[in-house]
């Protein structure tokens, strides 16, 4: 593992000073008295970042050093599970979250976590205790919703699809 | 400041604010003992709540939270050896074989009586050193900032993982992030959506990486295994038991004291560094690791004494020891008051009531910690596959609220993925949030001082202060990497 988080540490902070500080981070024409531009300190750690993946990379390549690079043990974090099932696991995990965030505009605040608490129980493999998982997914966020709307005065959105609906 | 310090006992020995202090550490208390659930996550769930508070009560709440669950987090390490926090790990050494004996009553009221002997000496130490640092910090410019907050990264970055570098990149990553929006001469970095010109808040940010990431944890590798508590047996400590511990307590709150006053060490080295103490100067030595109530008396002071004086650097000097008092600093910012030697100028009224509610805090602790210990067992019984959905959902609800806005939610989410890959590769999380959080200020001091100095970095190195911070700062990163090398040989 110590090599491809060298490689991939390096490549993100390399992407951010080559790529992405020239085009997001401008210098103004004018900048007063001596004060150094804004891009000065995105550059600064930028370049730190690099050089300390660097390091990294070239500690793991030899036998000697590894250990330094890399303290953790990567198998002892993945266990024995094969890898494409737990990509699969995070790929699942990932799409919920998404599909929250596009289902607040259509469904509102309160169904869309519903339907990611019912998701993520799924996930965890907690929904084998159906009825717990069932109340507990609506409750909860029922409650929250009464309490932050009712004690914080929140507004959270309804959903255009509840709305037509006239709901 | 007698006087001072009166007029604030008035002013905080209301009914209102009693409630909010036993309601922090009743909450902290519970959320500490539940595996997996931090004092972190704790303050940062009820931050959004604090919005709607007045500044004290605010601050009493998340300190009430703060000492509650360091307390709690002892609380699973004894039952079932899965310590609720990170600081209470060395409990579990002999707090657990002393359970297993039978014994779990005597280890929860050893561990109880310790913590809240730490907390008040803490609590202490608080009133009186505070203030002198304050003045001391008052001849501190921004070049001798920059360098202490230097410091402080470079402490957290070597204590916080197994590796100094990794802690390094942890730190460069949170940096840069913290660049996101408006610069301080209003021109915008990395505005890759409108919304992002506003910058990156604390709070998504903060609770993203240690909140979320634990649940894809739970979903990816399916460790949901329930873990059943044990009977808690109603032993007392005895008079005899307490008076051998008596030694190791007050030395493991004073440890606690000291180490928790300097940036990034926070309570779990000091209650390793305590316990150690303890068993090297103990007759019964022999028996730590087996079941020594002197064993958990030394950890849970140290990690209890901390929480009063992590609040030093933060009041005094406006820098976070930890990620808790790094949440807190947002909190005072929020309520218009900025942590510093100027506190003590602006705020000195508010900084009194904040001394005297922490001393009340911990007479409450004791009472939460003896009225709840029966009902630790059934919290701790929550298996992890159903507490962290309910954690997300109630991350969701909370940052929503902050802002009434998606923006922040999409952060939330986003930063809990980027916790998981840093996760995935054994970075620590810790220097990350200290980085984002001191970020502006490291930025805005050194552009200050090199303005000051017409571009001329040597201003940076150019007074004993600066000097003494930065030979610390070498000082640390040689510690560090002698000791990972010898780890390595070994």
């Amino acid at each position: 593992m110590g090599i491809a988080r060298g490689v991939i540490i390096t490549a993100l902070f390399g992407f951010v000073l080559w790529v992405l500080i020239p085009i997001y981070v401008p210098r103004p024409s004018f900048i007063p008295g001596f004060a150094p531009p804004p891009d000065m300190w995105p550059r600064t750690v930028s370049i730190i970042g690099m050089v300390l993946g660097l390091l990294l990379l070239g500690l793991s390549l030899s036998k000697k050093t590894q250990a330094i690079a890399d303290p953790e043990d990567a198998g002892s974090i993945r266990g024995d599970t094969p890898l494409p099932t737990l990509l699969l696991r995070f790929g699942w995990s990932v799409l919920a979250f998404a599909l929250f965030v596009a289902a607040v505009s259509l469904l509102g605040f309160l169904l869309a976590s519903i339907l990611l608490l019912v998701a993520m129980l799924v996930l965890t493999g907690y929904w084998r205790n159906r009825w717990v998982a069932l109340i507990v997914a609506v409750a909860l966020p029922l409650l929250l919703y009464l309490f932050f709307s009712s004690a914080l005065n929140t507004r959270f959105p309804t959903g255009s699809l509840l709305r037509a609906l006239g709901v | 400041m007698l006087n001072d310090l009166l007029i604030a006992f008035q002013a905080v020995a209301t009914f209102e604010n009693f409630l909010i202090m036993a309601a922090g550490i009743w909450g902290g208390v519970i959320i500490g003992a539940i595996p997996g659930m931090t004092g972190t996550m704790a303050v940062t769930l009820a931050l959004p709540f604090t919005f709607y508070m007045q500044p004290i009560p605010s601050i009493l709440l998340l300190v009430a939270l703060y000492k509650g669950s360091t307390y709690g987090g002892s609380v699973s390490a004894i039952l079932i050896k899965t310590p609720g926090t990170a600081s209470a790990a060395c409990t579990t050494l002999d707090g657990y074989p002393l359970a297993r004996q039978g014994k779990a009553g005597k280890a929860l009221n050893m561990a109880l009586y310790s913590s809240c002997t730490g907390d008040f000496i803490s609590n202490i130490s608080l009133i009186f050193i505070a203030a002198p640092l304050a003045l001391l910090a008052l001849r501190i410019g921004p070049p001798e900032y920059f360098m202490l907050m230097v410091f402080a990264l470079t402490t957290v970055a070597g204590v916080s993982g197994r590796s100094l570098l990794l802690g390094l990149v942890s730190a460069c990553l949170g940096l840069l992030l913290a660049t996101v929006g408006e610069d301080m001469y209003g021109s915008f970095r990395f505005d890759l959506t409108v919304d992002m010109q506003g910058g990156l808040a604390v709070a998504p940010v903060l609770i993203g990486l240690f909140a979320i990431p634990e649940l894809l944890k739970i979903v990816v590798f399916r460790n949901t295994e329930a873990q059943k508590p044990m009977q808690l047996g109603d032993n007392k400590v005895t008079r005899a038991e307490l008076r051998r511990s008596l030694k190791s307590m007050l030395k493991g709150s004073m440890i606690g004291v000291v180490m928790g006053a300097i940036p990034g060490i926070g309570p779990s080295a000091a209650a390793f560094s305590s316990y150690g103490e303890a068993q090297r100067s103990s007759k019964h030595r022999e028996n730590f690791g087996k079941g020594e109530v002197e064993g958990i008396a030394a950890s849970e002071s140290a990690n209890n004494g901390c929480c009063g004086s992590t609040m030093i650097p933060l009041l005094a000097l406006g820098v976070p020891g930890d990620v808790i008092t790094g949440v807190m600093l947002g909190a005072f910012m929020i309520h218009g008051m900025t942590p510093g030697p100027m506190l003590f100028e602006n705020n000195l009224h508010e900084v009194y009531m904040l001394f005297i509610g922490m001393l009340f805090s911990s007479i409450l602790l004791f009472g939460a910690g003896k009225a709840t210990m029966r009902f630790f067992s059934h919290i701790s019984r929550i298996p992890p596959g159903l507490m962290a959905p309910i954690v997300l959902i109630l991350c969701l609800f909370g940052i929503f609220s902050i802002s009434n806005s998606m923006y922040d939610v999409i952060v939330l989410l986003a930063m809990g993925v980027f916790g998981f890959f840093m996760f995935l590769f054994a970075i620590p999380a810790a220097p990350f949030l200290i980085a984002f959080i001191l970020g502006p200020m490291l930025e805005e001091n050194l552009r200050r001082a090199l303005a000051i100095s017409r571009g001329d970095p040597s201003i940076l190195v150019s007074s004993p202060i600066t000097w003494l911070f930065a030979s610390l700062a070498v000082f640390v990163i040689v510690i560090t990497i002698r000791q990972q090398l010898k780890k390595a040989k070994a």
